[in-house]
């Protein structure tokens, strides 16, 4: 029987997959596709909160799967600015190594 | 003319002189020279006509009014006593200004050595008409203004320009004394005016020890302006100004203010014995030291200072011995025979091309002839030789002293002693024997300008003793019971001094006596020189660096480097790696997970 | 209406030459029309011996906020507006060649100028603390665009400094407005003296504590006076005329306005307290100026150090002392204007401020020699200028508060070491004197001029009235006391 534990497990599992690649890969393309990994766990879990907590009158509660459209439509709107920005960092740098770009600092 | 603002004349016309000359005829040192005569003259001339006035009243204005609290007025007390000062500042005054035309014909600052002079006119003046110790406080300082200015007045010679300072400043801790006792005064009484606080004197005499520091705070100031042990540093070295200035502030007038003061508001001091023991003792050891001193010394004007020292130690001492009138009587005829012999030491220091070492001269005698006879009629009346002014005078305060307190008798005594010592010393070694130096075989006699104020003074310096003038001017202390015992001892010390000066000096070409604390003047310059750089210098290198490293540094710096310190560490964070930000981020959150789920 | 052109006059005068007009005309004529119009205030129209606020016009600027711009002056008040016109004359006629920017920073001598008019003829709390601020912005540009030596630091130190106070002080007021009943809460000062007696006595404590703090940073209370000496060691002289002179002086004038009448019981309480870092000012800064090896550096110092005097008279609790209080400011304002126009004479002539490399200038500079000793006479507390009075009035106050034969109080003690304050006066002054102007000329001084001819004529204004007030200040304590017997009469009901 899966409870919710199994589903919680393989979200964690899916964002801690998502945060190392934040972490360790060095390509911003990369980096970003892990980034999309984590908001995907984070989907997941909310379904799964959403399908498990049952009210009193037999009704799922469904502010979380309202909250994972949300979330679907704001990654769409970052996936498309955060391509272009990649691009124009492409095309003025000739790179998109994290490690190449590494101005931000004192 | 109305007779309520004759006494405003005679104070504010050589104000109005200074200020002319300070602001329109300073270019033209003859004209302001010439002003500056003519003030002081005229203002001689008013004197006069309020010493004939009986019952004169000046016009009062209001300096301050913050009634009851605090009534300053700028008033005028006319009594006797202060119409004999007003004669006596401004006729020694008129003299030595014109002595000062020749003094000081050729000086590049004649023209700012003559507003000074009037300035410190209008001062002096100030000081003797008076009638409440505030407005006497302020003459008090302008007066050590003008002395400042007139003792630097080649102020780019280092010694006179540090001789002003030091004068300035031994004065302004006098002065410190003198006004902490003047408000003590004032808190008792009520008032600041004399006549108001002789009427109140009994509601500060039933506090006799608050009544006695206040008195002692009040002979401070005294103290300081007449160069008293331990304030009378400074009189020595305040010989660097010109010579006329020596003989009128120095010997003549402003340090006798000090004395006039005591004599002033004697109700105060008489209504406190242990302030009168002080100040007798503090008169007496002033007199010795000072005369010891003086046996020692080479420059001409330094011997006179010190014996202006020493005769002012004898007025207070009279003072001290509760004789106001033996005190002025000494004041008025000192005035007249120290000005003459400062002016004579001036006439030769200028002949001689500015020569003031003893034993550089000799032999001066029969060159400078007028001012030798001069100078020989001031000493003997210094010296208390009868029937010169200075034997009564001084005899009035001996027999005071052998009647009330027999060990100061002794030491005075002992003074007179040295009195003629150092004087015999000074007139044998200038005067007699060969010229020691080509300036004093060229030296002649000076010019008439100069002369004439000193057979002026001569007759004065021998003839105000004598009871039928001085009474016309003074109160004369009433006759001691001692017979003929005390002028016999007087003059019988006077005689021996003489002597012996005579005999060890004749014919001397050097100093055969050789004795370092007198020629050192005691140590006494080396020791507060010593003490200020302990005590002053020593906190206010302290202080300094407090502010600039502990309060301004480690305080208000260290407040700002703080910030910027903590700011660098922060900076170090941000190294610019998006992977390393992502990190930190991602440990952020799991403290806060764990910080707000787990604690 | 004439108080109103006074204020607005000056800010027109700035707005016109930063338009271009030509900057040393338009700003000596203002600042000289200026003075006129206040000596027209003090000699046609205002009131000697009144104690009430003359002259008084209102506009109101939000009723939502009870906010008027109120102007009006009683004897205190026309005081410092007169001050206020001297130095800002004096100080723009001592302003020499300025070598870029020159329209900006006549521009900013009158907008200081505006700014302290403002703040002394407000009746209103709101413009009371603006105009200040108003005033403060020019002289951080002053020094840290036209100034000497360490400038940035110099600007930074005292904008860091003077902004905390001015942020304390605003707490105060605050705290000063809320502490009135709601009913009767007024920025107007005159609505505000009326109700000081509805503030609790055990709130007044608090309130003048933060008051005393945020006043007494901008005048160098010590400890934090540790800005002044270094900010007109750099600040060009006329900036540090008019700061030195009347701008710093509005934190004293603050405490007698508000802090006295308004919070007595609170006064009473930290008296102790104020006395015991004032005796800071004059005793320690006194010695620390002894040490200074710089003119300027020892002008700075010594201006903290007599600003001790002026709180001596605030803490002294007596009529006479906060008379003489008041009177300390004037004389001082006008002293020390002096003393730093000379010097900043001497800095542009000789290039060096360092005592030991000058010397000798009596020769050189007579008129400079007579007007510095002048002045710093005056600033030692001479009698015959205005600050000996100032000074007695202020030390016979303190002394006779609480006198008692039998024994002494704080007050006693205090007055005894202030009194010794007069004598470290003295020595630094001379010191400086005798360096600056006395003994053997300078290496290197060969060839310096004296002033200019047409400086008399700012110096002589200054010069003779504080010689005025020195011999009959009386004209003075007419003119203030009147104002305090208020104070005092309302305090003991």
């Amino acid at each position: 029987m899966l409870t919710l534990g199994h589903y919680l497990i393989v979200s964690g599992m899916l964002f801690t997959i998502g945060f190392a690649g934040v972490l360790l890969r060095r390509n911003i393309i990369i980096i970003f596709m892990s980034l999309e990994l984590m908001l995907n766990a984070a989907n997941l879990s909310l379904v799964a909160f959403s399908r498990f907590r049952v009210g009193a009158d037999g009704m799922a509660n469904y502010n979380a799967q309202v909250f994972v459209f949300f979330i679907i439509t704001v990654a769409a709107a970052e996936v498309a600015v955060g391509l272009a920005i990649i691009v124009a960092l492409y095309r003025a740098r000739q790179t998109t190594h994290v490690e190449d770009i590494s101005t931000l600092k004192f | 003319m109305n007779s309520a603002l004759l006494p405003w004349f005679i104070l504010l016309l050589p104000f109005l002189a200074a200020v002319v000359i300070v602001l329109f005829t300073r270019r033209w040192p003859g004209l302001s020279s010439f002003i500056s005569v003519l003030a002081v003259l005229a203002s001689f001339a008013g004197s006069c006509v309020v010493f004939a006035t009986p019952d004169i009243q000046a016009l009062e204005l209001t300096w301050l009014d913050l009634r009851p609290v605090l009534y300053v007025p700028l008033g005028f007390v006319l009594d006797d006593l202060t119409k004999t000062m007003l004669l006596l500042v401004t006729g020694v005054g008129a003299l030595i200004h014109i002595y000062s035309l020749g003094y000081m014909r050729d000086d590049s600052g004649k023209a700012r050595y003559f507003a000074s002079l009037s300035f410190f006119m209008f001062s002096m003046l100030g000081i003797v008409v008076s009638n409440n110790f505030v407005m006497m406080f302020i003459f008090w300082e302008l007066v050590g203004v003008s002395s400042y200015l007139l003792i630097g007045h080649w102020f780019e010679r280092d010694s006179a320009a540090e001789a002003a300072k030091k004068a300035f400043l031994t004065n302004r801790i006098g002065d410190f004394g003198f006004m902490l006792g003047i408000m003590m005064a004032w808190v008792a009484t009520g008032s600041v005016v004399f006549s108001e606080m002789h009427q109140q004197l009994a509601r500060i005499t039933s506090y006799p020890d608050y009544l006695t520091v206040a008195a002692l705070l009040i002979f401070c100031g005294a103290a300081g302006k007449s160069a008293q042990f331990p304030l009378h540093v400074w009189l020595p070295d305040a010989m660097e100004g010109p010579t006329p200035i020596s003989a009128l502030i120095h010997a003549a007038t402003m340090v006798a203010a000090g004395v006039y003061m005591l004599v002033r508001v004697g109700f105060l001091f008489e209504a406190s014995p242990p302030a009168l023991w002080v100040i007798s003792w503090i008169g007496t050891i002033t007199a010795v030291m000072a005369a010891l001193i003086a046996t020692q010394q080479n420059d001409i004007k330094r011997i006179l200072a010190y014996s202006t020292l020493s005769q002012l130690g004898y007025m207070v001492m009279a003072v001290g011995l509760a004789s106001g009138q033996a005190a002025m009587f000494h004041l008025f005829t000192h005035a007249f025979f120290k000005a003459l012999l400062f002016l004579g030491a001036g006439s030769i220091i200028v002949m001689l091309h500015h020569e003031q070492n003893i034993w550089k001269m000799g032999g001066l005698a029969g060159r400078l002839g007028i001012t030798f006879l001069t100078f020989l009629v001031g000493t003997f009346a210094l010296i208390g030789l009868p029937p010169f002014s200075g034997f009564f005078s001084k005899d009035a305060i001996l027999a005071l002293a052998y009647e009330r307190n027999r060990a100061i008798f002794w030491l005075a005594l002992f003074t007179a002693f040295l009195t003629a010592f150092y004087m015999l010393r000074l007139v044998v070694v200038v005067f007699f024997g060969k010229p020691r130096s080509d300036r004093a075989r060229a030296g002649r006699e000076a010019p008439w300008v100069m002369i004439g104020p000193l057979i002026l003074l001569a007759i004065p310096a021998f003839a105000a003793g004598f009871g039928f003038v001085a009474r016309l001017f003074v109160q004369l202390p009433a006759e001691q019971e001692t017979g003929w015992l005390v002028p016999g001892m007087a003059l019988g010390a006077t005689v021996a001094g003489a002597l012996v000066a005579i005999i060890l000096y004749r014919n001397r070409q050097a100093e055969p006596i050789d004795f370092a604390p007198f020629r050192n003047r005691f140590y006494f310059d080396e020791l507060y020189s010593f003490l200020i750089g302990a005590t002053q210098e020593l906190l206010a290198k302290l202080s300094a660096f407090i502010d600039r490293w502990i309060l301004d540094g480690a305080g208000i710096r260290g407040a700002s480097t703080a910030t910027w310190g903590i700011g660098s560490l922060l900076r170090l964070f941000q190294v610019g790696n998006l992977q390393a930000y992502a990190f930190l981020f991602g440990l952020g959150i799991v403290g806060l997970i764990y910080f707000t789920i787990f604690r | 209406m004439i108080l109103l052109f006074i204020v607005l006059f000056p800010i027109a005068a700035a707005l016109a030459i930063l338009l271009g007009a030509p900057a040393r005309r338009t700003a000596l004529w203002s600042s000289g029309v200026t003075l006129g119009a206040v000596l027209l205030a003090y000699f046609g129209g205002f009131e000697t011996g009144q104690s009430g606020y003359q002259m008084v016009t209102s506009f109101p600027v939000s009723s939502d906020w009870k906010i008027n711009f109120t102007l009006g002056i009683d004897g205190l008040s026309l005081m410092m507006l007169l001050l206020t016109a001297l130095v800002a004359f004096a100080a723009v006629w001592f302003t020499g060649e300025i070598a870029e920017h020159r329209n900006a920073f006549y521009a900013c001598l009158l907008f200081i100028a505006a700014g302290a008019f403002g703040a002394f003829a407000s009746l209103d709390l709101f413009f009371f603390y603006a105009f200040h601020e108003l005033a403060l912005i020019p002289t951080f540009l002053l020094i840290g665009i036209w100034g000497t030596g360490n400038r940035q630091l110099a600007a930074w130190k005292i904008t860091i400094y003077l902004a905390t106070g001015s942020f304390i002080l605003l707490l105060g007021l605050i705290m000063l407005y809320q502490a009135v009943p709601e009913a009767a809460r007024s920025f107007d000062i005159r609505v505000l003296q009326k109700s000081a007696i509805l503030i609790p006595a055990s709130a007044q404590g608090n309130i003048f504590l933060v008051l005393l703090l945020g006043f007494g940073i901008l005048v160098s209370l010590f400890p934090f006076h540790t800005w002044a000496p270094e900010a007109y060691a750099s600040a060009p002289a006329p900036a540090a005329m008019l700061h030195a002179g009347v701008l710093k002086k509005f934190g004293l004038y603050g405490l007698l306005r508000l802090a006295l009448p308004l919070l007595p019981a609170g006064a009473q309480e930290y008296n102790t307290l104020l006395i015991y870092l004032l005796l800071g000012n004059i005793i320690y800064v006194g010695l620390v100026t002894i040490a200074q090896k710089r003119l300027d550096w020892m002008l700075g110092y010594s201006s903290v150090m007599h600003m001790g005097y002026i709180f001596l008279g605030i803490a002294s609790g007596t009529l006479l002392g906060t008379s003489g209080a008041a009177i300390l400011i004037f004389a001082h304002g006008i002293s020390i204007a002096l003393l730093f126009a000379i010097t900043g004479e001497i800095r542009q002539r000789t290039g060096t401020l360092v005592l030991e490399d000058l010397g000798g200038l009596g020769k050189l500079m007579p008129r400079a020699g007579l007007v510095f000793g002048l002045a710093a006479f005056a600033s030692i507390g001479l009698p015959g200028f205005a600050n000996f009075a100032g000074e007695v009035m202020v030390l016979f106050g303190t002394f006779r508060n609480g006198a008692n034969p039998e024994h002494f109080s704080i007050y006693q003690i205090a007055t005894v070491l202030c009194l010794w304050g007069v004598v470290i006066s003295a020595v630094y002054m001379l010191r400086a004197y005798r360096a600056v102007f006395m003994g053997a000329i300078g290496e290197s001084l060969g060839g310096v001029t004296d002033l200019g001819r047409s400086l008399r004529v700012p110096i002589g204004f200054l010069v003779a009235i504080t010689i005025w007030f020195g011999f009959f200040p009386q004209t003075f304590v007419r003119m203030v006391t009147p104002t305090f017997k208020s104070y005092f009469a309302a305090a003991k009901q």
